[in-house]
């Protein structure tokens, strides 16, 4: 038996056919069929187009884009041992940036995108997390438009800011700007602590013991109840194998694979497209079903997003979690749940690190345009995971430009002779709805996927 | 939150910051009764959802005379006399009358985004509750085949009276097989065209759908289009910009409930309210424009004190749109605010055409042209190089890596 499903409320839609045997699922082909073709419309371009090209990829992880794309430019010119000098004050301001916005992403997709699919198992009453009109809902709403707003003060607008260039940032933010900024994020302390966990912040981050899911109320305590009472502590389980490609304040670059190593070797990353469509038809393999391509390290598939993160990077609460029930839903949502928190408490620190007389931007000795011939890489953790850009310039104009997006290492179509990690975790369940909230707790993003 | 409506109010009926769209006392007067007409038959009719406006604006603790005031700030953002201020309050209470079906194509989501983003006294409270948004994929309750049947209901239900807001643009290389939807493998082009077709009006949302955006830049390998060369027949609203403003996407809907028509659009088919001048002309760092005082790179003396961005690129002398007065975010900030120059995004082409790093007067565009106002109409480059030659367009251009021929007052290339 087939059956074809399709996944909405996550950016665009994405398509599950799943083939059963006896009431479980045997195979199951996750469908991206919408493409824009970012990397074709790259070439050719300017070098410094592509700040305003890239982050319009996603409408939600459109910083780490931009931060992707600064970076990849700063390498072409430290690959041509061309010196660029950044400011302390320029770092954090990216940094910040680009923590905001996964702040905004993980509150939000928790209430619109995990809690109506998991509370519609429940025959109680959850009318208040319904979309659109439930008053938790429309509270997370406001929440996270405030939380955004901190944002704009630095990008200007959100979504879609450029206001990261190489040398630095564009922008200057006074004292007042930083502690209007630190306020929004207090107001999201506010709610962490009186809406969505009902603990205090600094008693939150105490958690070592996988115990201490126990101490959790209000909002994210309904997740955790009906995920135990619909068996989501236990489905979900991939690989288990983990990879994270850069680090920051809060993650460390490595991978698991049993055990951490912080380690990554770039070169190592190889992407295939035995199932995607291609542009050429020529080029176009017969068994081709989606936009999606494949991504592996070394010859694997490793899941990336914010349960590798924690592994990586051992924070105590998660790691734990993930001792006990392993890389199930639960483990996956809590770990992006606590990434937030976690965020929240380390951004306002490094608001408060910003020495305001440092400069903003120190302009780079040539331009990008007097380029010849260079290539340089650069990485990302974006909200759903690990970001890659890519980028070859020729006679001062982009001649290529690659982008392994997070979802791709998730999501992709697999191989041969190996499932996806979604496709693993999803292959052995029992219903279609336990398959929907399998997937979706690996953030789906139809419009970064494909690109 | 009422300062930034004050502000609004204020720039908006500032004579010198807008354009002139006084269109006389007969015509108001006229306009006047009509849309009394208009709310009151719209009055009869049942509501769509069973929430009434007040009820909302007061739980959330704005008082009444806050309403008014957002009320009189939309007035005058739709380029309305005063004497609408009431009329306007009450349309707002009656947006549950005017069902919205919103789908997405090619887009990034983006819009969605900035509309999510959005609270005007609490338009989060009046999108979400008030207007009735029969259909969203993204933020709706159901999803999958529930979704589909939602949205078949909706057509069916509302036929010939739901605005259809589009985001995002259609691919129409390889026979749209770059963006097909749902179970039965619809293309956007045939979706699109399916649920056009009972539209009262179609609004196209955001520079993908009004005109193809950025996956219709070069070498454009979807065939994208927007929305306009795929609908006719009907009437299309374009709200460009990425993401399109999430107030004039409101100012839209309300001029609808209204007056029950679609508001006066120029030759690219934008409301004028929005779109009828330009950044520049109501842009905050305008007096240093005018002074010569330039950012000459970033980081500078001129950043530091808020100097005007033209040299480094602001497109603003060139992109019509009203960010300048509304910004972005509740008002939060805007991409000129923060120092980094407007890049033209709700101009037709602006990712070829305008593009980051070339500085205006070395790229080689013409002022759109269109509508009736004097300033859309009238405006051309010659115009903006006029004023700027003075103050050095050569010291723009020279700094510049394959530069063209610039000729200046000096002479100097
Ligand atoms: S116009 Fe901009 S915001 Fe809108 S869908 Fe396109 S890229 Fe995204
Ligand atoms: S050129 Fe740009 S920054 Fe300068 S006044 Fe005009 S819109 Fe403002």
């Amino acid at each position: 038996m087939r059956t074809v499903d399709i996944v909405e409320r996550i950016e665009g839609e994405a398509k599950l056919v799943c083939t059963w045997d006896d009431k479980i699922i045997t195979n199951a082909q996750i469908e991206f069929l919408n493409f824009r073709g970012f990397e074709y419309i790259l070439e050719k371009k300017a070098p410094l187009d592509a700040l305003i090209y890239t982050p319009r990829i996603c409408g939600i992880c459109g910083q780490a884009h931009l931060k992707a794309t600064v970076e990849v430019l700063e390498n072409i010119y430290k690959n041509l041992n061309y010196e660029i000098e950044l400011t302390n004050k320029a770092k954090l301001l990216r940094e910040i940036g680009l923590n905001i916005e996964i702040i905004d992403s993980h509150i939000k997709w928790f209430y619109m995108f995990i809690m109506p699919d998991i509370t519609a198992l429940s025959s109680k009453d959850f009318s208040s997390y319904k979309p659109l009109k439930g008053e938790k809902w429309l509270k997370s709403s406001f929440i996270t438009s405030e939380i955004i707003k901190s944002l704009a003060i630095i990008g200007g607008q959100w979504p879609h800011t450029s206001y990261m260039v190489p040398g630095g940032v564009v922008s200057d933010p006074t004292l007042l700007d930083l502690t209007t900024m630190k306020n929004y994020l207090d107001s999201a302390i506010n709610f962490f602590e009186d809406d969505f966990a009902g603990v205090c912040i600094d008693d939150y981050l105490s958690f070592s013991k996988a115990e201490d899911l126990d101490k959790i109320g209000k909002d994210l305590k309904d997740f955790i109840d009906l995920c135990f009472e619909h068996g989501f502590d236990k489905i979900g389980k991939s690989y288990n194998r983990h990879l994270v490609l850069s680090s920051t304040e809060l993650f460390k670059v490595g991978k698991s694979n049993k055990r951490v190593i912080n380690r990554v070797d770039l070169e190592r990353i190889e992407e295939s497209c035995e199932y995607t469509f291609n542009i050429d038809k020529n080029k176009q393999s017969k068994e081709a079903y989606t936009w999606a391509k494949n991504v592996r390290y070394a010859d694997n598939f490793f899941e990336t997003g914010p349960l590798s993160r924690a592994v990586i990077s051992k924070r105590a609460f998660i790691s734990k979690l993930h001792e006990k029930f392993e890389d199930s839903v639960l483990t996956r949502v809590m770990a992006r749940m606590d990434e937030f928190v976690h965020l929240l408490y380390i951004t306002k620190n490094l608001i408060s690190k910003i020495d305001i007389s440092e400069e903003s931007f120190v302009k780079p000795k040539i331009s990008l345009n007097e380029i010849k011939n260079a290539e340089a890489k650069s990485v990302v953790e974006a909200s759903r995971g690990s970001l890659f850009h890519d980028i070859s310039i020729k006679d001062g104009k982009i001649s290529k430009y690659n982008v392994i997006t997070p979802t791709v290492w998730n999501l992709g179509p697999g191989n041969k002779s190996e499932p996806s990690v979604a496709q693993k975790a999803i292959i052995g369940l029992d219903s279609i709805e336990k398959a929907e909230i399998t997937l979706r707790s690996f953030d789906i993003c139809s419009v970064c996927t494909t690109h | 939150m009422a300062d930034s409506h004050d502000m609004v109010k204020k720039v908006f009926t500032t004579n010198s910051a807008r354009v002139e769209t006084n269109k006389g006392d007969a015509y108001y007067d006229s306009l006047f009764e009509k849309a009394k007409l208009r709310l009151k038959a719209l009055k009869k009719q049942r509501p769509l959802k069973d929430i009434d406006m007040m009820d909302i604006v007061e739980s959330e603790g704005v008082n009444r005379r806050d309403f008014m005031k957002w009320a009189s700030a939309t007035t005058a953002t739709l380029m309305l006399p005063p004497m609408f201020t009431p009329l306007v309050a009450e349309a707002t209470e009656l947006m549950n009358r005017v069902p919205v079906v919103w789908i997405e194509l090619q887009d990034c989501a983006g819009n969605s985004e900035a509309l999510l983003r959005s609270s005007a006294p609490t338009v989060d409270d009046l999108i979400f509750d008030v207007l009735s948004l029969e259909f969203h994929e993204t933020i709706m309750a159901a999803s999958g085949h529930q979704a589909d049947a939602q949205l078949e209901d909706a057509i069916e239900h509302f036929k010939g009276k739901y605005l259809l807001f589009v985001e995002g643009a259609i691919p129409t290389a390889m026979n749209g097989q770059y963006g097909t939807i749902g179970a039965s493998g619809e293309t956007f082009q045939e979706h699109l065209e399916r649920l056009s077709k009972d539209a009262a009006a179609v609004v196209a949302v955001g520079t993908c759908a009004t005109f193809g955006g950025i996956p219709a830049a070069a070498p454009n390998p979807t065939g994208a289009v927007g929305v306009m060369n795929i609908v006719k027949g009907k009437p299309v609203i374009n709200i460009p910009a990425c993401p399109a403003n999430p107030a004039n996407m409101v100012g839209v809907v309300l001029h609808y409930v209204l007056t029950g028509q679609i508001p006066e659009l120029d030759s690219l088919l934008r409301p004028k309210f929005a779109f009828g001048y330009r950044i520049h002309d109501n842009c905050e760092r305008r007096a240093h424009f005018d002074a010569g005082e330039f950012v000459e790179e970033w980081g500078d003396h001129g950043a530091q004190n808020n100097f005007c961005l033209y040299k480094v690129g602001c497109k603003g002398p060139m992109t019509f749109n009203n960010c300048s007065i509304i910004r972005y975010n509740e008002g939060a900030n805007w991409p000129v605010g923060v120092g980094r120059g407007c890049i033209g995004c709700s101009e037709p082409d602006f990712w070829d055409k305008y593009a980051y790093e070339r500085p205006m007067a070395d790229a080689n565009i013409k002022a759109p042209t269109g509508g009736v106002e004097k300033t859309v109409d009238q405006f051309g480059l010659g115009l903006l190089t006029a004023t700027t030659i003075g103050i050095g367009v050569h010291a723009v251009t020279s700094a510049m890596v394959g530069k063209k021929t610039v000729h200046t007052k000096d002479g100097e290339e």
